[in-house]
């Protein structure tokens, strides 16, 4: 595993033994990053929605490899084919791997057939953040929203991904709801998966 | 009251909230590709990217002051020797090493054993200038002047360019004293 | 107890040291003398507008460091008065009381300094300021929309440091 003990030299990255996914950094050395990654491109904008975009495509890129990580991982590569199974994916697996945990919750859409949500109490790049009133209703968990559109992507299940304040009740802060809007392609398969 | 005294990077890693270091390694991988797609040109993202580090460097010097207990950093010497035993261990979970000091104690080698920014990374062609953990000097130059320390820090060694380890040569050029920031009194 | 948006500030709150005291104002500035936040609790008595108080209060703290390094008897490192002195050399006050008030004051190495003005019957409040650089360092260092050396309008900030010396008042 490389970044344990003594380093080797590989010629080819494809040589090298995959980590299984166990090393740590202090969550400190996430939320520094993570702030340097919006505060860059904040300065790359006009508005609150082109940062989300922004913030989103570079969480695409993560859930990508994530997804890419984890089926290799996971030795048999099988790919889940229907909705429910991705969705459960997403909100355990790729969740414990990424932030340690389970999500909080995972909820059908109650006006929209094609509408999910993944909802945390405290998501971990919301855990320092307060959003400024001039800044409206942007949401740092745009960056987690694009991670669930790459994974989503990936799999074969596209969709708009947005992320959103959720005020809860005996809550001082409101919760993040991630919702999954799926492509109408991907509901029609389902249809015909039965 | 005696001065609480500086924790070891160990006790500090051990006791804080961690996460799995492949977001942080996916998440800096996303920063890097965003960076290649704006700036195109890999010398200014070099650039930015010591930039970015410099700016992390600024914040995150608290959270090292504070979570340490270190409570001064006037002698240099002391304060690399932090940098490589604590800095790097209760952020990153990894250890550095300090070696080839100069003379007058001004100049000096960190050289990493691990290093979590480059798990599945590799250059291609196109990026070869690219110094892809270059963050991390700029981390190291902006944590050094909060606490009054200008220094100039360099690659000497990169294993993403085919050397042995990763080595970061620290200069430091001046210790800013503190000085009285408003020009009249009005 | 969910009192900072869930996350844990480690070390824990100090006990309050002294009882029914009375925080008035508190001020936080950074190493260029910028006032990033000044908070008000109980204070009947304004004399000058906010910039010149800023100013005079950062001033006052910048004098009486250089004044208490030099008169330092016993270490030898204090320089001419009027001469910079580097972060963290020298001695360093950590308060003052008049008759009708306690000035209690933190400098990090990193140069922001806090103070905390308070009922003179207040006790040692070093680890109360320790406490309070924790919560700048988790919701105002941590928080990726604060952009360094601006005024701090962080809501978690304000309002754990509210909470908090509320606690010890």
């Amino acid at each position: 595993m490389i970044g344990a003990g003594k380093i080797k030299q590989y010629s080819n990255i494809l040589e090298k033994p995959l980590s299984k996914g166990k090393q740590e950094v202090s969550l400190s050395a996430f939320a520094f990053l993570f702030s340097e990654l919006v505060q860059y491109n904040q300065t790359q904008v006009d508005n609150i929605s082109e940062l989300e975009r922004r913030l989103e495509d570079a969480g695409y890129a993560v859930g990508a490899r994530v997804l890419e990580l984890l089926c290799h991982r996971d030795k048999g590569n099988r790919r889940e084919t229907r909705l429910l199974g991705i969705l459960s994916f997403v909100h355990s697996t790729v969740w414990k791997v990424l932030f340690g945990k389970v999500a909080d919750s995972l909820e059908k859409g109650t006006e929209h057939e094609d509408e999910y949500m993944i909802s945390e109490k405290d998501l971990l790049v919301n855990k320092f953040i307060s959003v400024p009133k001039d800044m409206g209703t942007f949401n740092c968990g745009a960056f987690v929203a694009g991670i669930v559109r790459g994974v989503l992507d990936g799999a074969g299940f596209p969709a708009v991904v947005t992320a959103h304040f959720v005020p809860m009740e005996g809550l001082q802060r409101p919760r993040t709801t991630i919702l999954i809007k799926f492509a109408e392609e991907v509901l029609q398969r389902e249809a015909r998966l039965g | 009251m005696a001065p609480a005294a500086p924790r070891s990077g160990e006790a500090i890693f051990s006791s804080v909230d961690r996460v799995n270091a492949e977001l942080f390694t996916l998440t800096y991988g996303a920063i890097v590709r965003q960076l290649l797609n704006d700036l195109e040109e890999v010398e200014e993202v070099n650039k930015q990217l010591d930039q970015m580090g410099y700016n992390i460097g600024i914040r995150l010097i608290d959270e090292f002051l504070a979570k340490s207990n270190v409570s001064r950093c006037v002698d240099f010497k002391e304060t690399a020797d932090m940098i490589a035993k604590v800095g790097f261990k209760m952020f990153l979970g990894v250890t550095a090493s300090v070696t080839k000091w100069d003379a007058d104690g001004s100049c000096c080698s960190i050289v990493l054993e691990e290093n979590p920014l480059v798990d599945f990374v590799e250059l291609p062609d196109t990026c070869q200038g690219l110094y892809y953990c270059n963050i991390l000097s700029g981390v190291i130059r902006g944590a050094l002047e909060m606490v009054a320390m200008k220094t100039e820090v360099t690659w000497i060694r990169d294993m993403l360019r085919g050397d042995d380890a990763y080595e970061l040569q620290v200069k430091l050029l001046s210790q800013l004293p503190e000085e009285y920031p408003y020009k009249d009194d009005e | 107890m969910q009192f900072f948006g869930g996350s844990e500030i480690s070390p824990s709150p100090p006990v309050p040291t002294a009882t029914a005291n009375n925080a008035h104002m508190m001020y936080i500035f950074n190493r260029n003398g910028v006032c990033l936040l000044y908070r008000e609790w109980n204070r009947p008595l304004h004399t000058l507008n906010a910039q010149q108080d800023h100013k005079l209060m950062f001033g006052l703290l910048f004098s009486l460091k250089s004044l208490t390094a030099k008169m330092d008897p016993i270490n030898a490192e204090k320089g001419n008065l009027g001469i910079p002195q580097l972060p963290g050399q020298g001695c360093s006050f950590h308060s003052f009381r008049t008759n009708t008030y306690k000035l209690s004051f933190m400098e990090t190495p990193s140069g922001i300094k806090f103070i905390l003005i308070t009922n003179p019957r207040t006790g040692d409040l070093r680890e109360t300021l320790k406490y309070i650089y924790n919560l700048y360092v988790e919701y105002v260092a941590k928080n990726a929309l604060y952009t360094p050396g601006t005024l701090i309008r962080c809501e978690l900030f304000n309002t754990a440091l509210d909470q908090y010396v509320r606690s010890i008042a």
